[in-house]
């Protein structure tokens, strides 16, 4: 009888040792979603400006048929800009004159422009009774920052 | 400014564009003046104004602040 008890202790101490030493499969994990791709931001379709010429005409294509930084003092000062992208932009133009340390404002005018791609614009100043001889400048900026800007003597 | 600085009161400027341009209207305007500063031709009006259609449906109401569409010379 006691051998019965022993073998049947034997048994069931083998099988809860089995049934311990049962590794569980690997509970798997759904495979982890592919991390969204990174698409690089587009570039902003703004616009820009890309190149600023003087001149002292323009043609209808408001591009300088006689360029020069130096005028005489009955010519109208052309400044011509090309920009190239599209969107709404804001360009201004600040003709300044310079006679030693001070500065004078001679202009300031702007537009906006609504421009589906490459286009030019220009701004003129013109003084009925001629340009005083000296040093002149015009900027250009566009949204508020500067784009370009050029140094115009008149003799 | 120092006083002997030049006087540049009477210095005229413009500006035109192959793009459209956009011209908010201010108290007192008419097509016929934007015409006048744009084109320097205030009988250039309708180009204004059919440019504008969609916002304008009378050519003598427009209002401080709209938004316009200035087609290039």
């Amino acid at each position: 009888m006691e051998t019965r008890i022993l073998c049947a202790l034997l048994v069931s101490t083998a099988l809860v040792i089995a049934a311990c030493g049962k590794k569980e499969e690997p509970k798997t994990s759904p495979a982890p979603a592919p991390a969204p791709s990174v698409q690089p931001a587009p570039a902003p379709a703004g616009v820009a400006v890309s190149s600023v010429t003087a001149g002292s005409a323009i043609g209808v294509d408001k591009k300088v048929t006689v360029p020069t930084d130096s005028f005489a003092r009955s010519d109208t000062m052309y400044i011509s800009v090309d920009t190239s992208g599209s969107g709404t932009a804001k360009l201004d133009a600040k003709w300044t004159y310079r006679k030693g340390n001070n500065v004078a404002v001679v202009k300031e005018d702007s537009m906006t422009i609504n421009s589906t791609g490459p286009a030019t614009h220009e701004f003129h100043v013109s003084k009925p009774d001629g340009w005083p001889a000296g040093d002149y400048e015009v900027e250009i900026t566009l949204d508020g920052q500067s784009a370009g800007s050029r140094k115009l003597t008149v003799k | 400014m120092s006083d002997d600085m030049p006087d540049f009161s009477n210095v005229k400027g413009g500006s035109s564009s192959t793009a459209t341009k956009i011209y908010v209207v201010v108290a007192g305007d008419s097509l016929s003046k934007i015409a006048k500063r744009e084109y320097g031709n205030a009988k250039e009006w309708n180009r204004i104004f059919e440019a504008n259609k969609d916002i304008l449906k009378d050519p003598d109401k427009i209002y401080p602040g709209q938004k316009l569409k200035i087609p290039p010379k």
